[in-house]
């Protein structure tokens, strides 16, 4: 079990300050990336650790960097997507709040690398903590010549802005986000023609990565490539739910859902067991106890019709009603929905109205199929992916659950011992 | 400039297939347009061909090869050997499934909806939408409708949220009238807190809205789309001459429609086209000829009234006998005026141009626009010059605007801030009078510090603009009232030459004029020229038309409406006769025109209305309003096009040319007309290239061409201490003779009001909404205060148009007034 990476310092009192960051080699890769390193080898470098975007996409890092294109004269602009709106997801947030230097200097090694003189850090609004720290971390990183002009005399110049968000989970969808950004309604944006990288924030090529996608590479950059992925290459789990020891766990990606449960997260409360899970965020695919010794990565979650996401682990073990569960779920999707299109906004409300009602025992035996055949509807209909991750978990669960529907249908109560409504 | 178009590069097409059928289309089309161009509908509902694709709605999915989920047309390019189907029962579910989700939250409230007969999400439900639905649920409930000012009524349960409206708003507008509020299925169509909508093209939106989410207060269940009679006509409002439909049901105007017209209005209207039409119906027209008998209008018979009419001419030398007006009267109209009064009368006094004081000769300054108006979109750089364009001429904004999307500058000049400030790259506002300096200075012609110390305008703002100007290679020049209404005037239009020729030899277009205009300018219904823009000093082109007349045409030039109202002062002018116009409340001089009005010994005026010039008249004539005879018009671009009969007129009106014909006949001297074709025809006689259609643009002499004053400098307006100078200005919702009559336009222009800015408003006294006393050395008014910091400091606005409180009162034909305002005490 290798060494954790970015969260081996978690926790110490201080951290989040920059001398207490200085003096565990903070800042040093950054240092040598502007003296050593040319922009196009940080690329390279950050290519061949093969690391995957940590938004939930998982799209290689290094290979969205060389899309971006650098044409002489053009502005170019990072973006950093620290809007964590994912249900079960708190890895960014225990970065900002915990370790937020981390942060800044992969995004000024980022901007380099890009050759960007402009960065926005897009920060949840609800992050009154991390809001404090990041900024006060930010005017720190300025102060001792980190961020600003001139950075450690090298030439290189970055402003970075933080601007914190009004509350909209689909303004973590990077379009919404540039949209939002620009003081407009979060509507994601159509693609093509407007894909990030080539014509993103105010129509200009835009780089925009997840905030523990930048916590990575100072690592990489520090390390090398292969020294990089010795230690995994490295992922943070955030695990939450029915386990005794939630929290984010940094572990090699790949790491069985079993052991991040069991092992890592101290397994289920005494007397109970694992019932189903959420392996990568609300959007992704309900699991059951049988899939848990799949790998927690991205292929073989895909394979199981789920996926990694944002690697966010929601346990939900013996005394959970799943038909709830999913309502509330289809729920935080029915109000985050943006509205833009038709089968998102009108889906969403049905399927809760539908769910609603056989949980209150007013259930008829044609709403199964009702349920399944509306979200077939709203498969590759939607917009967005926000839209595409209702039907998943819903029609996953209608599968692997059904006699728990049926039961409500029929007796109109749950039959879920210790469940928590009739 | 259409015709320096490049030649578009052959494009490069792009091969697919639909529904099994070969298609090839220029790269860049979408699959929903290539479907369309061969005849394949695809459903749509968000999509809106004049703005860019959105992708929301999801109606418009289809099937194509190699990829994996239907793909929305309407934003998908065509791509070479694409293969796309769209009737595979693939795409059969998707559409049903696509209608039923809309569905599930729309009250299908169909028989009580104004939209129902012409409502897209009918007809697409009825072919291609789910039998039933299963949806058993409670649907989403609003507040049934809202009505959102004087014309719009809003349904948010009927309300599809295809975002069409908004961004309507967002990108052909730009006005952001209508915005999205809440998300999700809370989503909803709103102003901010529900206040009316502030727009004026809110009627589009209701055009495009595809269910009766947005519908119209004022056709709000007056009919039926079937049991409308649809007929062609032309906006009569602001001189843009937009194309409508008029619907008619049984005697009554329901509508009026956008149609559409590529190089005019495209597809839309501003709202006073839209809802300026009701004056028509209205109960106050006038239903039979009105005479003064023992001191009051009486009604009177045809034969009386234009007995009267016919003695007056009959007993008054030519030279003493004027007429004023024609520009809300057809082509056809205006020409049988000309021929009666050119040539049986046998006088040249003869001006449509009511609302100036400072005419400058056609042949120098005619007004409209030189180019089309589909041109202006095409231009890379716009100054507008002394223009409130979406108050003036609404739809040029639009064009405007588009130019504006492609990159092209704004460059504004004014006394105060146009509406459409807040698009302009650079703004100048100045002191009234400092217009010549400061374009000069834009031009280059004195140095900025020159022009910004006779204007008021920064010298850094004025180069900034200078630079840009230069830059574009194709800028337009468009100079309004509010830059040529002066004294100063034809020093004003020397200086637009000289910023012409500045920028490339840019077209200067004159927007002025409003109705008719257009047409009255191309007939010549000017004291000096002649149909077909020839001068009236070229004796040939008299004698081409004393040809087609068979009577001589006076050759000593007339006198201008200013020329005839202080003729009628000296009792040199004996009989007005004024023609659909209302100098009373319009002639920038109120009292110039009652002193006037005074000296003379008959006054003849045309009428929808008993206006205040009708009131003061001998003899009233009622006509018939532009919705009730057909005949042409032309704009300010010089288009001439036809609009056609709808309705009766009230009582025994009669249209303009039936009245001239008849006094011709009492003269002694009829004139053989049997129909407008005909007299449309013997225009053409006197008209190289007039046609239906045609566009007979005003000549532009070379920049400078006989020109003076150049080189005089211009001066702030000496005034005395305290007072404000006053500039008047148009606004699109007012409340003159037609539009007081059109609630739906009525309702838009509030009061009338005086706007000062707030350094002046603190040092009087003066607070939003109090009311207040402005007083010039000719009269006052009593209006409500407006502080407002888009007017240049020691300046006051005040609007025309409010016949209630004509600032015609205050403003003095011999030049620029100094007003006092004076609080009145609290509202
Ligand atoms: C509905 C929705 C919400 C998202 N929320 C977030 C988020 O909160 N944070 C995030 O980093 N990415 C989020 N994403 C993913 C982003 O769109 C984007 O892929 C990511 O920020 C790119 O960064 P990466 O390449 O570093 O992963 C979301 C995507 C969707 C569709
Ligand atoms: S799927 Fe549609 S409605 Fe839902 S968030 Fe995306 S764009 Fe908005
Ligand atoms: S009001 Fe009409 S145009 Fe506007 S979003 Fe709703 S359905 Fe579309
Ligand atoms: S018409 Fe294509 S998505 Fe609405």
């Amino acid at each position: 079990m290798p060494e954790p990476l970015l969260t081996r310092y978690l926790g110490q009192p201080g951290r989040e300050e920059i001398d207490a960051y200085l003096a565990t080699g903070g800042y040093r890769a950054l240092a040598r990336a502007l003296r050593e390193r040319t922009p196009d080898e940080i690329v390279a470098m950050v290519e061949a650790s093969g690391l995957r975007g940590r938004g939930g996409a998982g799209f290689p890092t290094g290979r969205k960097w060389k899309l971006t294109p650098k044409r002489d004269g053009e502005t170019r602009y990072l973006v950093v997507n620290a809007d964590e709106g994912e249900p079960g997801t708190f890895k960014d947030r225990t970065l900002i709040e915990g370790d937020p230097h981390q942060i800044i200097e992969g995004m000024v090694i980022t901007a380099y690398a890009n050759q960007v003189h402009q960065a926005y850090i897009y920060l949840r609004g609800e992050f009154f903590l991390g809001h404090r720290r990041l900024s006060r971390a930010l005017a720190e990183a300025y102060a001792r010549g980190y961020v600003g002009r001139n950075i450690l005399g090298s030439g290189f110049d970055l402003e970075i802005v933080i601007h914190r968000g009004a509350g909209a989970y689909i303004c973590g969808e990077e379009t919404a986000l540039l949209e939002s950004l620009e003081g407009r309604r979060g509507f994601p944006r159509l693609k093509p023609p407007y894909y990030p990288a080539v014509r993103g924030l105010y129509d200009r090529p835009t780089v925009l990565n997840n905030a523990e996608t930048m916590a990575h590479i100072p690592h990489i950059v520090a390390l090398g490539p292969e020294a990089y992925k010795s230690y995994g290459p490295p992922i943070l789990y955030s695990v939450s739910g029915h386990v005794t020891r939630p929290g984010v766990k940094e572990l090699p990606i790949g790491t069985p859902l079993r052991e991040i449960i069991f092992e890592h997260a101290g397994g289920p409360r005494a007397g109970r067991s694992v019932k189903a899970v959420f392996p990568g965020g609300s959007s992704s695919a309900i699991l059951t106890a049988e899939h848990l010794d799949t790998p927690a990565d991205f292929e073989s979650l895909q394979k199981l019709g789920s996926m990694l996401g944002s690697s966010a682990i929601i346990v939900l073990d013996d005394t959970t009603c799943i038909p709830a569960v999913i309502r509330r779920t289809v729920e935080f999707y029915r109000d985050e929905s943006c509205g833009k299109c038709t089968p998102c906004r009108e889906g969403t409300v049905w399927l809760s109205q539908i769910l609603d009602r056989i949980l209150c025992g007013r259930g008829r035996r044609e709403d199964l199929d009702l349920l399944d055949s509306i979200a077939r509807n709203m498969t590759g209909t939607c917009f967005c992916p926000l839209g595409e991750s209702v039907p998943p978990s819903l029609r996953a669960s209608l599968r692997y659950f059904r006699d728990e529907y049926a039961h409500h249908i029929e007796a109109g109560a749950c039959d879920v011992a210790g469940g928590p409504h009739r | 400039m259409s015709s320096e178009r490049a030649p578009a590069s052959p494009a490069q097409m792009v091969h697919l297939t639909i529904d099994g059928r070969p298609v090839a289309v220029p790269k860049g089309t979408t699959v929903w347009q290539a479907a369309r161009q061969n005849g394949i509908e695809v459903p749509v509902f968000c999509y809106h061909d004049r703005m860019p694709p959105l992708g929301a709605c999801r109606m418009c999915l289809v099937e194509v090869e190699k990829m994996p989920k239907l793909a929305t047309s309407c934003t998908l390019e065509a791509g070479e050997d694409m293969v796309v189907r769209t009737q595979t029962d693939r795409v059969r579910q998707a559409q049903q499934a696509i209608l039923e989700l809309l569905l599930v939250n729309h009250p299908l409230d169909c028989p009580i909806c104004d939209k129902g007969g012409e409502c897209p999400l009918q007809d697409n439900t009825l072919r291609f939408g789910p039998g039933q639905s299963r949806f058993v649920e409670t649907k989403r409930q609003f507040r049934k409708h809202v009505r959102m000012g004087p014309v719009l009524v809003l349904d948010r349960e009927r309300c599809i949220l295809c975002w069409r409206c908004v961004r309507f708003g967002e990108i052909v507008a730009g006005d952001d009238a209508l915005k999205g509020f809440e998300r999700g299925y809370h989503s909803q169509i709103a102003t901010p807190a529900m206040e009316p909508v502030r727009s004026k093209f809110i009627g589009n939106t209701m055009e495009i809205c595809p269910v009766g989410a947005l519908t119209s207060a004022t056709y709000r269940f007056r009919s039926r789309p079937w049991d409308n009679r649809t007929v062609q006509s032309v906006c009569p409002h602001c001189g843009c001459g937009c194309a409508t439909t008029l619907n008619v049901r049984g005697a009554d105007l329901t509508r009026t429609r956008p149609r559409e017209h590529p190089e005019v209005n495209d597809i839309w209207l501003c709202d006073k086209g839209f809802f300026g039409y009701e004056f028509v119906g209205s109960p106050e027209r006038l239903r039979a000829p009105l005479v003064r008998r023992d001191g009051a209008l009486r009604e009177a018979t045809w034969d009386e009234a234009l007995g009267r009419v016919a003695d007056a001419l009959r007993s008054t030398s030519p030279e003493a006998v004027g007429v004023i007006g024609g520009a809300r009267s057809t082509n056809e109209d205006d020409y049988l005026l000309l021929r009666l009064f050119r040539g049986v009368v046998g006088t040249n006094n003869i001006d449509f141009r009511v609302e100036t004081a400072y005419p400058q000769p056609t042949s120098r300054a005619a007004w409209g626009l030189p180019v089309a108006i589909a041109d202006v979109e095409r231009a890379d750089a716009i100054v507008l010059v002394g223009c409130d364009l979406t108050e003036e001429y609404p739809i040029l904004w639009l064009r405007v605007k588009k130019a504006i999307d492609r990159g092209a500058p704004l460059v504004i000049a004014g006394a105060w801030e146009p509406e459409v400030a807040r698009w302009a790259q650079h703004r100048l506002i100045h002191r009234r009078g400092g217009e010549a300096a400061l374009l000069r200075a834009l031009a280059g012609g004195v140095r900025a510090e020159d022009g910004a110390a006779a204007s008021g305008a920064p010298a850094e703002a004025i180069r900034a603009a200078a630079d840009t100007l230069r830059a574009a290679p194709r800028a337009l020049v468009l100079a309004g009232e509010a830059a040529l209404e002066q004294p100063g005037a034809e020093r004003v239009l020397a200086a637009l030459d000289e910023l012409c020729a500045a920028c490339h030899g840019a077209p200067l277009g004159i927007l002025r004029g409003r109705g008719n205009s257009g047409g009255a300018q191309v007939l010549g219904l000017l004291p000096d020229m002649l149909p077909g823009y020839r001068p009236l000093g070229d004796p040939s082109a008299r004698e081409a038309v004393a040809a087609v007349w068979g009577r001589p045409v006076p050759s000593a030039p007339g006198r201008t409406v200013r020329g005839m109202l202080e003729a009628a002062r000296a009792a040199d002018l004996e009989v007005l006769y004024v023609v659909g116009a209302d100098p009373a409340s319009d002639y920038p001089d109120a009292r110039a025109w009652e002193e006037a009005r005074r000296g003379l010994r008959c006054l003849v005026v045309h009428e929808l209305f008993l206006t205040r010039t009708a009131e003061a008249a001998d003899v009233v004539l009622p006509v018939l309003a532009y919705a009730e005879k057909t005949g042409t018009v032309a704009n300010i671009e010089g288009r001439v096009q036809r609009q056609d009969q709808a309705l009766l007129g009230p009582g025994v009106a009669r249209s303009d040319a039936e009245i001239f014909v008849d006094l011709a006949s009492r003269l002694g001297s009829p004139l053989a007309v049997a129909s407008w074709e005909q007299v449309f025809a013997e225009i053409g006689r006197m008209i190289p290239g007039w046609a239906e259609g045609a566009r007979l643009a005003p000549p532009r002499p070379g920049a400078g061409a006989g020109r003076d004053g150049a080189g005089i400098p211009d001066g702030p307006l000496p005034r005395p201490e305290g007072a404000l100078a006053l500039v008047a200005g148009r606004r699109l919702f007012d409340r003159g003779t037609m539009a007081a009559r059109c609630p739906g336009v009525r309702g838009q222009a509030g009061e009338p009001f005086v706007a000062v800015h707030p350094e002046d408003a603190a040092r009087l006294g003066l607070r939003d909404g109090m009311p207040c006393e402005v007083r010039s050395p000719r009269g006052a008014l009593r209006l409500a205060v407006r502080v407002w910091a888009g007017v240049h400091r020691g300046h006051a606005y005040a609007p025309r148009g409010y016949d209630s409180a004509p600032v015609s009162v205050l403003l003095d034909e011999r030049g620029p007034v100094a007003v006092t305002v004076r609080p009145l005490g609290a509202p």
